[in-house]
Parts: C-alpha cells; sequence; structure tokens
C-alpha cells in the first residue's frame, strides 16, 4: 500500500499517480497510488510530469485501468473507465509554489459565513469579539513597562591611535605602549609572534591574513556585565589575525586573507566601520595548532591582555570626559506579545567556541566556554549581550561568522529591544555540539526552557551552515511543536541549502548577500544587518497573529527576499 | 496584548525539506576489518522461496551469503525486471560483495543478505517490524557497515526507512540509490548514485567492473561521509533499452 486509506482521503484533491506498473483492469486503491507527499523532488528530479488534465486522488479511487500503465504515469481520463463525477476542476498542471492563499484574520468588521447547504449548525460566537468596533486588541494583561534594570554606556570618541612608549588616552589621542607585544607573549607558549600596527581609514588597501576576530574596547567602571557603567572607545576597534608556523591561516571553512578592502564588509555589525580606526594584532601561533582548541585561543588571550591595559586606562576618565552617554533600560513591558531570541552558535572545538560573561566587556578572562558547559541553553539578560556579554571564538567561514563586535551590536536584538510592540524576555544562546546525539540533548533543553518563558513567539539564529543546521532544524522544532511561533534566520542559499527540516521551518529569513549564494570569504557578508532583521521580526509578528506565510521557493530566489524587504521597508 | 505589525505578502525565504530526525553511526573501523552486509528492496529471493506479493508486501527474505547468484531471482512489479534478470548482481551484487572480501577489500561478510519487495510497501509495517526486524539480523550478526539498493519510488521509500532502523541499530549504512532525491527527502543518512536506471542501482548487468567500482566507491565513502543526508553522485553511466 502507498498510501493508506486515510492518506488518500488526506490528499484526496491531489494529483492521483500510479506507483507502480498495473495491468488493464486493475481497479484503483490506495495501494496503487503514489504518496502526493513526495511529488515535489520527483517532479524536481524529472521522475513523474503531471499535465493538466491530471485527475484527483479522490476521483480516480475505485476507477478501473482500460489498459496496462507503467509506474509513475499520472493517470487521466482516457486511461480509466468508472472515473468519479468531478469532485472539483481537474489539478491545474504542475503545482507551482505560489503566493499565500491563506485567509487573512481580520481584526475588525464583520464575519461572513457562506453555505450552500447547512444542517444543524449550532455556533457560538464569544461577546466582545465580534460584538463592537475595534477587536484588534484582545482583552488581557494592561499595558505597562516595568523597569528592572539599567546599563549606562559612555562613549569616548578615538581621534587618533599611535604606537609609543606608555599606553595613554588623552584628548581623543589613544596611545599605545610599543612594546606591550613583548609581555603578551607571555600569556601562552603557543603564541611564537605577534604584531600591532594601526590602519586609519585612508590606508584600508593594505594586505591582511586572515582575520579571526573583531572586537571593540570597552571596561566596566560600575556593577557586573549588562549592568551599572562600561565605558567604551568609539570610532576604533581591534582586529585579530592568525596564521601558523608554516603560515597556514587559522581558519575553518575558508579564510579572507587578501586585501583589506576587498575582504572586509565594512559597515556590517561585525565589521570596522567605514571610518574606525583599526588596531591590528597579528599572532603566528605554533605550528599545526591552528585548528586546535587551545591555538585560537591562546591568540584572543594575547590579543586581550594587549587591550586590557587600554581598558585599565579607560577606567580612569570620568563621566564629563564622554563625547555621548546613553543609558540602556532594561524593560519588561507587559501587555505586548512576549519573543525569545535564541542565537544557535559553535560548539565544536577549535575554532568554534564562544567565551561567554567574561570580567571586561568583549573580554576573555573570567568567562566560561559554550563547548565545556556541553553547550546547553544558557539565558542572558538583553543588556548582558550589548554589553559585549559574548567574545567570539569565531568559527565556519569569514562570511557568515558572527565575530565578538557583532553582538555588541546584534541587529535583531537591538530591534527587538527597541519595539514597543514586544517584550523581549531574553537572549537564549545554545551550542552546535559535535556528537548527533549531544545536538538532540540540548535542542530539546532549548525546548524545555522556552516552553517555560510563556511566550508567543521566538526567533532563531545560526552562524555558519553544514552540520550545523541539523541542530538549527532540531532547535526550531522543539520550540515550535510547544505551539509558539518560530522564525529562522540562516545562510542558506546555494552553499548552505538545508539538508533536513521539519513543518515547523516555515517562515524563513534567508541573510545571503553574495550573487551566487556561496560562502564568498569577505568577512560577515552572509551575516545578520538591520533589513535582515526587519524582515524577521515583520515576519514573526505576522506569524504570531496566526496570519500565513507563504510558503518558500523550493530553490533559494533573491526575488522572493528583495519582495519581503520591500514589503518590510514600506510597512517598519 | 497590543496588536501587532504585521503583513499578509510575506514568502518564507528558504525552502526546508521535511525529512525525519537526522539517525547517525559513524563508521570508526578500516574497511577491511569490517563486516558488511546487504539489503535490496528490489524483490530479491530464491528461486525456492516464496515470490513477494507485487501489490505490497513488508516480509523479508534470508538469503544465505553462499548462495549462487544463479538461483536467486527477482518478483517485483514496480519497474522493468529486464537487467535483474539478466545479472541479479545489477541489484544485488552478492558475487561482487565475495570478490571484495576475497580480495580484502573488506573484512568478511554476514552469514545472509537480505532480500524485500519495497514497491507501494506500507509505511507503518517496515517502520515499527520489518525495519527493525532486519535491523536486529545484521546486529546480531556483527555487521559494521550495511549496504541497500531500492527499485521503484516507493522502493527507495521503503529501503529508506529499513536503513534508518539499520542505522538506529548501530550500523553505518549507505543506500546506492537510483532515485536519490526521494533517498535524501526520506531521511537517508548516506546516499550513493551512479548514473544508472532504476533496476540498476548496483551497475549495468554483467559489467563486473562498473559493479565493483560502484560497491567499492560507496563502501568508502561510508567512512568518508561526516553529515547525515550526505548524497554523492558516482561518475558511472549506464543506460538501458527496455
Amino acid at each position: 500500500m502507498s498510501m493508506t486509506k486515510e492518506h488518500a482521503e488526506q490528499y484526496k484533491n491531489d494529483p492521483a499517480v500510479l506507483c507502480c506498473r498495473a495491468t488493464k483492469g486493475t481497479v484503483i486503491g490506495p495501494a496503487e497510488l503514489e504518496d502526493p507527499a513526495i511529488f515535489p523532488d520527483m517532479i524536481d528530479s524529472g521522475l513523474i510530469s503531471i499535465g493538466p488534465g491530471t485527475l484527483t486522488v479522490g476521483e480516480v479511487l475505485g476507477a478501473t485501468l482500460i489498459r496496462d500503465v507503467d509506474g509513475l504515469t499520472a493517470l487521466t481520463g482516457e486511461l480509466l473507465e468508472g472515473v468519479k463525477a468531478k469532485a472539483a476542476s481537474p489539478v491545474q498542471a504542475v503545482p507551482a509554489p505560489s503566493a499565500a492563499q491563506s485567509a487573512p484574520v481580520q481584526s475588525g468588521g464583520v464575519m461572513r459565513i457562506v453555505a450552500q447547504q447547512i444542517t444543524g449548525l449550532d455556533m457560538t460566537i464569544p461577546m466582545g469579539v465580534y460584538a463592537g468596533a475595534p477587536a484588534a486588541e484582545c482583552p488581557g494583561e494592561k499595558e505597562w513597562d516595568e523597569e528592572l534594570g539599567s546599563l549606562e554606556k559612555r562613549e569616548f570618541a578615538v581621534k587618533e591611535v599611535k604606537l609609543g612608549g606608555k599606553t595613554l588616552f588623552e584628548n581623543g589621542v589613544l596611545t599605545i605602549r610599543e612594546d606591550i607585544v613583548r609581555d603578551a607573549l607571555k600569556v601562552s607558549s603557543l603564541v611564537k609572534k605577534l604584531e600591532i600596527d594601526i590602519i586609519t581609514p585612508d590606508k584600508r588597501h593594505v594586505r591582511t591574513e586572515t582575520v579571526m576576530d573583531v572586537i571593540p574596547v570597552a571596561t566596566k567602571i560600575e556593577g557586573d556585565i549588562g549592568s551599572g557603567v562600561t565605558h567604551i572607545l568609539d570610532d576604533m576597534v581591534f582586529m585579530l589575525t592568525g596564521v601558523d608556523e608554516d603560515g597556514v591561516q587559522v581558519h575553518e571553512f575558508g579564510s579572507c586573507e587578501g586585501m583589506l578592502d576587498e575582504k572586509v564588509i565594512f559597515g556590517r555589525p561585525g565589521c570596522p566601520d567605514q571610518n574606525d580606526i583599526i588596531v591590528r594584532v597579528h599572532a603566528v601561533l605554533q605550528r599545526l595548532t591552528g585548528m586546535e582548541r587551545r591555538g585560537p585561543y591562546a591568540a584572543h588571550k594575547a590579543c586581550d591582555f594587549i587591550i586590557q591595559e587600554i581598558r585599565d586606562v579607560l577606567k580612569t576618565k570620568s563621566a564629563t570626559e564622554a563625547s555621548k552617554t546613553e543609558i540602556l533600560k532594561s524593560v519588561r513591558r507587559h501587555g505586548r506579545a512576549r519573543v525569545v531570541l535564541v542565537k544557535e552558535i559553535m560548539g565544536q572545538g577549535a575554532m568554534h567556541d564562544n567565551v561567554m560573561l567574561p570580567s571586561e566587556p568583549a573580554g576573555v578572562p573570567g568567562g566560561r566556554q559554550n563547548v565545556d558547559l556541553g553547550n546547553v541553553p544558557i539565558v542572558m539578560d538583553v543588556n548582558e549581550v550589548r554589553d559585549g556579554g559574548i567574545h567570539a571564538l569565531c568559527c565556519i567561514g569569514p562570511a557568515t561568522k558572527e565575530v565578538t563586535r557583532h553582538y555588541f551590536r546584534e541587529p535583531i536584538l537591538e530591534a527587538l529591544a527597541a519595539d514597543e510592540e514586544v517584550d523581549l524576555v531574553g537572549v537564549v544562546f545554545i551550542g552546535s555540539p559535535q556528537v548527533n546525539d549531544e545536538k538532540t540533548f540540548v535542542a530539546k533543553r532549548l525546548g524545555a526552557l522556552v516552553g517555560t518563558m510563556n511566550v508567543d513567539g521566538a526567533i532563531v539564529t545560526t552562524e555558519g551552515f553544514g552540520n550545523n543546521h541539523i541542530d538549527f532544524a532540531l532547535n526550531i522544532e522543539e520550540i515550535g511543536k510547544r505551539g509558539i511561533s518560530v522564525v529562522g534566520v540562516s545562510f542558506c542559499a546555494y552553499q548552505g541549502q538545508l539538508v533536513v527540516g521539519n513543518k515547523y521551518m516555515d517562515a524563513m529569513i534567508e541573510i545571503n548577500k553574495d550573487k551566487a549564494g556561496f560562502e564568498s570569504e569577505k568577512l560577515a557578508e552572509n551575516s545578520i544587518t538591520p533589513d535582515d532583521a526587519k524582515r524577521a521580526i515583520l515576519m514573526l509578528k505576522t506569524k504570531i497573529s496566526g496570519i500565513a506565510v507563504a510558503p518558500s521557493d523550493r530553490k533559494w530566489n533573491q526575488e522572493v527576499i528583495d519582495q519581503n524587504q520591500k514589503t518590510a521597508n514600506a510597512i517598519v | 496584548m497590543r496588536k501587532l505589525t504585521v503583513s499578509h505578502d510575506l514568502q518564507s525565504e528558504i525552502f526546508a525539506p521535511t525529512t525525519p530526525p537526522p539517525v547517525w553511526t559513524p563508521l570508526t573501523k578500516a574497511l577491511n576489518k569490517c563486516k558488511v552486509g546487504f539489503a535490496t528492496a528490489g524483490g530479491i529471493h530464491l528461486k525456492t522461496q516464496k515470490p513477494f506479493h507485487t501489490a505490497g508486501d513488508f516480509t523479508y527474505r534470508e538469503i544465505p551469503i553462499d548462495t549462487p547468484s544463479s538461483e536467486l531471482m527477482v518478483t517485483h512489479g514496480g519497474f522493468d525486471n529486464s537487467d535483474i534478470n539478466k545479472d541479479v548482481n545489477a541489484m544485488l551484487p552478492i558475487d561482487r560483495l565475495r570478490e571484495l572480501a576475497k580480495e580484502g577489500f573488506i573484512g568478511s561478510l554476514t552469514p545472509v543478505l537480505i532480500g524485500f519487495m519495497g514497491g507501494g510497501g506500507n509505511v507503518e509495517e517496515f517502520r515499527n517490524r520489518t525495519g527493525p526486524a532486519i535491523a536486529k539480523i545484521f546486529k546480531d550478526a556483527g555487521a559494521d557497515i550495511v549496504l541497500l539498493t531500492g527499485g521503484c519510488g516507493t522502493c527507495h521509500r521503503s529501503a529508506t526507512i529499513v536503513q534508518r532502523a539499520i542505522e538506529s541499530a548501530g550500523v553505518s549504512t549507505i543506500i546506492i540509490a537510483a532515485l536519490p532525491p526521494i533517498a535524501k527527502q526520506q531521511g537517508a543518512p548516506r546516499i550513493a548514485a551512479a548514473h544508472v536506471p532504476i533496476g540498476s542501482n548496483a551497475g549495468e548487468p554483467n559489467n563486473k567492473a562498473m559493479q565493483t567500482a560502484i560497491l567499492k566507491d560507496s563502501l568508502n565513502l561510508v567512512g568518508e561521509m561526516k553529515e547525515f543526508g550526505s548524497l554523492k553522485l558516482l561518475p558511472y553511466e549506464y543506460r538501458h533499452n527496455v
């Protein structure tokens, strides 16, 4: 039996295709018919073609073949006798992926019921929902904002960075002690050589080794990460590059060595901005340690040693010297849709790791690495994330990885935090383990955790592509099956096409920016931007509101993304 | 709850194939140390065994590994049988397997191979009974690797269900598919596919070189593939005229 009776009933309006060769006189039952659920793949691979005259499953059941017919043939009137009267018109050619045919949810206006024949109708319509004019707002909790805490960010503009005898920050000029690299070498014997240089905005056409990370300089003045006061240097950023003693780039799936201006997408959340001064720290690691966890980690620690000396100077600056002060309030928005942001990060050793909640913003010491924590989901407060709660040890290709600066100004987090229509309850970080069983374990923990959060919706993002898409699918499923609306955000396009999926992955945002859909080996090219965030959040709100998102095309189609962007730009 | 800004014009941007959850058993041994089994959904059985019911059959036949290929036959209504009639190795390469064991390419073979008829296969029966039963036979025999072939479209579905059961039991598997999209969509952990018609998944009939090459490549892929759902197209082509 190719289909069960129940299955045939479910697919009665789908095209009828013979599953195996059948002889003249065969009475068509569910057993003779191919399962419509696998038609799209069979059409794609040219195994079946469904013409305009193809009858539906409902029409052919009980009909008799009038000649021998090969397997995988679409059944038409010429092949059968005793076809049932048409329930509807024959199938309209190949079912092309189409725009949504969903019934829009009307929040106001009238309810209209049309029936050609109706008996024994017993309807109960709740009072209040359809009784009066503005039915949009559901009765429920009253809107009010509850302040839970705040973070003060004092920003200090940097006009110039130079190397000199002593680390100083005076009148916008940052001087970095030139011989600091000698001391930084003592951090780890795996770091064989360190170099430091300054790249000003007018001198971007310089050779670079692969970029391991981009790190803002920030330090705590009061409180822990996520609260109190933080000092930050503006208009400058650290960039860590690395090779091993044999000149092998410290990278995993592709690397971005080359000319800096061609290999970095300036202005991406994770990248230096166009006008930033870059302090480049270049590390040479012990041979063959570039793809071991200890190698890249040593480079990050050495770089952080240099940054710490600047942090210590920055701590001494008074609030009056700040060029800008921003208060980021942590607010519970009662009476609004509750949403959670889930960030899937890598958790497979080597560069596939992140330091969580270090002692200093975007620092290394004091933090816990998600690999050591078994990649289980860890919840962070929104302000913890934007106060440098994640130091990314970075992984995968340059284009899709999320570097430390990315988390400092994560576009979806920033947009959700600023959006008064929703209540962003927190950010969950979950690692992608190397072992398949562990993938299931952590995904199930995520589902249970999010299930306790009483949220209406979740956005799940992942950096990278490949085996972490197995986690991505599991994570979305575990949340989705609890009745929570989920939107997935990832680079897939051509090179990263999903190998697994499930029915909860029906509202997805593509973050590819490469024309051919590849890991372009340009830093952060295929990472999340504010435009992507706009589409993701609109899609989530749409899904939470019960409005259907049209199914995706069966292949990556940039036009769909452009059209969604147009829609989002017009509304948001 | 406050009304949300929504749109009726959004379309999902990424295609997500609906596949069952991943199953995966990594291969941890060298091929020349592995015990290898083979299962085919292509309706192969001993001439002395009861033929399959061609409209759907979820029973299976145990084929002793020392069975001469001349004593095997096919009962499958879902595709043209002429290639298998010429040479059963096109679907169940039993002679090639024995040669590979003899030359030391693989360690040994399981005492029995399995034939079933996957055409129009009842999904529930295959998932809940036939698959686990076949998996147990291979697991009990100490198999490290099981290769599979399938015939028609639903046959590939049945073969993949059995493959997943074997993989779940802790044996690394690969399907040599003629219809790789179906195997992939149905959640096959590893898929190899040559450019061959249904019925000659394992290579052109009486073409020993091609059959051996497809088998060797597929066996190598079991260790090389690192991710669930991996698919490799093999560079062998054969077209038949029926």
